[in-house]
């Protein structure tokens, strides 16, 4: 029993530890595209507290809550005065997205 | 009105959300919905300052909150129910578009010291509001109407703010004819079919400024009508509607109407800046726009009715059906109105003073209502003889939406 047991707890240990760094690894790629490899940055004219951004030319993203679909179709397109982002690859976008949607303010 | 400060408006919100107001906020959305009979005032106004309610920006504090659907810090709309008779659409009501945050405020410490560099003439220059003040004036009452206005209609639901009707407003400009400062700067210079005006904002470091730039490009035509103006509604433009001085360039769509204008230049191509080369384009649905498809310019014939209510229920009766109508670059000369989604109609009269071909008519229909479902539409016609359409033309960003069809109301009226 006693070595069963501590496998199993130590496998719960290694599976909550893969949860743990595989989001955060997702929240930093975010935050890196957010502020340096988005070209134009995002950071530039948005502002989003997790990624320190204080940008004040299009919405606060703190405020306008935006879903990953929202952020994703934005960067694909463009909308008003915001470029689309071509350089992106389809991967990218789903990280800046994904980044995007769970870290904006009151989410 | 410009004086308002914000506080006061924060004030009159939380006025709405106090106890008194509780009852009479019903049916305003989450304002009602948050609050609670018999909740303290104090309590109701913390939860009216929660983040669902949009406040207005500091630049148009002063606006009238209760009367705006408030998007986003840079696009606010009158609400349909609060739009009036008198014509003249009042600067606490109208709606504001800006494609990019407006500048300092300290812009109007010195009004008439503002710069504008006029170019693509015989003999360019750069002038200040004061001296443009001495070269000439004229006032025209003219709709301003964000292209954008009725994207909500739009089935395939396109990116960008979900304008109702509310985007739109009839405004008094005054201010000098462009033709007269060209005139007294040598004309036009040759083959230059664009007049281009470039709006003062300040744009950050580190981007492309032609992806920023609210730099637009109309043919040089529209110059014949177009005004550098330093007031609105008599009173001097507010940041919020472009002051110290905006280009005015009647019959055509709102962002054509450059504000906080430093530069006026006649020139041989469109400007490169993507807010004409990319933006603003009438394109086919499922594509992008690009300067190869018609750019937003010029309004068409439009109308729309704003009461006696707006998609509610009514007493049976009589009513009196109300709303505006306008030409875009014409005069408007009739407004037919159908109670039955368009099946039959009766002619509307005008009301109220006619302040030309580039402002809006008021219009009204008095009725005798039965119980039953009605779908109010009306639909005008311009000195031209062109008619209001009745279905929107399809475009991939949702511009120009003048469908009769879609401004239609459906409106119960109680047995």
């Amino acid at each position: 029993m006693k070595p069963s047991w501590a496998i199993a707890a130590a496998g719960c240990l290694l599976a909550w530890q893969a949860h743990a760094t595989g989001p955060a690894a997702d929240l930093e790629a975010g935050r890196t595209l957010f502020n340096n490899t988005a070209t134009p940055a995002c950071a530039i004219c948005h502002t989003l507290k997790d990624a320190g951004a204080e940008g004040a030319i299009g919405p606060s993203l703190d405020a306008l809550k935006p879903d990953a679909a929202r952020v994703r179709t934005v960067l694909k397109t463009g909308l008003g005065v915001m470029p689309a982002y071509e350089a992106l690859t389809a991967e990218q976008i789903e990280t800046l997205a994904n980044y995007v949607a769970r870290v904006a303010e009151g989410h | 009105m410009q004086d308002e400060s914000p506080l006061l408006n924060v004030q009159r919100r939380r006025l709405l959300a106090s106890s008194a107001g509780v009852v009479a906020a019903v049916g305003l959305g989450s304002h009602a919905r948050m609050s609670v009979a018999g909740e303290a005032p104090a309590v109701a106004a913390a939860v009216a300052a929660a983040p669902t309610v949009k406040p207005l920006p500091a630049y148009a504090a002063w606006k009238n909150a209760d009367d705006l659907i408030i998007h986003s810090a840079n696009t606010i709309e009158t609400k349909r129910t609060a739009f009036g008779d008198g014509v003249i659409t009042p600067a606490n009501q109208l709606y504001v578009r800006n494609n990019v945050p407006p500048p300092n405020p300290s812009v109007l410490d010195d009004r008439d010291a503002w710069k504008v560099s006029v170019e693509g003439v015989k003999s360019p220059r750069t002038l200040t509001v004061g001296e443009l003040k001495t070269m000439g004036l004229q006032t025209t009452a003219m709709v301003l109407q964000c292209s954008g206005n009725g994207r909500k209609f739009f089935e395939h639901k396109p990116s960008g703010t979900p304008w109702d009707v509310g985007a739109a407003g009839c405004v008094m400009w005054s201010g000098v004819p462009v033709r007269d400062v060209v005139d007294a700067l040598g004309g036009v210079a040759d083959n230059a079919p664009y007049m281009t005006g470039t709006g003062g904002e300040t744009l950050p470091a580190g981007i492309d400024p032609n992806t920023l730039l609210v730099e637009r490009s109309v043919p040089t035509e529209a110059m014949q009508d177009a005004l550098l103006a330093w007031e609105m509604n008599g009173e001097p433009i507010s940041l919020a509607h472009g002051g110290p001085l905006r280009l005015i360039v009647p019959g055509y769509s709102g962002v054509n109407n450059v504000k906080y204008i430093k530069r006026l230049a006649f020139t041989k191509e469109q400007t490169p800046a993507m807010i004409q080369q990319a933006r603003y384009r009438l394109a086919p649905l499922g594509t992008k726009e690009t300067a190869e498809n018609p750019a937003v310019w010029k309004m068409d014939v439009k109308s729309w009715i704003n009461g006696p209510a707006s998609g509610s229920t009514v007493a049976a009766g009589n009513h009196v059906i109300r709303g505006v109508a306008f030409g875009g670059m014409d005069a408007v000369k009739r407004v037919e109105v159908s109670t039955d989604g368009g099946k039959t109609w009766k002619d509307a009269t005008f009301i109220g003073p006619d302040l030309g071909k580039y402002a809006w008519r008021q219009f009204a229909l008095s009725v005798k209502l039965a119980p039953g479902d009605y779908r109010f539409v009306s639909r005008a016609t311009d000195a031209q003889g062109n008619v209001q359409v009745e279905q929107r033309v399809e475009n991939a960003a949702g511009y120009l939406n003048s469908s009769w069809r879609d401004h239609g109301l459906d409106i119960k009226v109680a047995a």
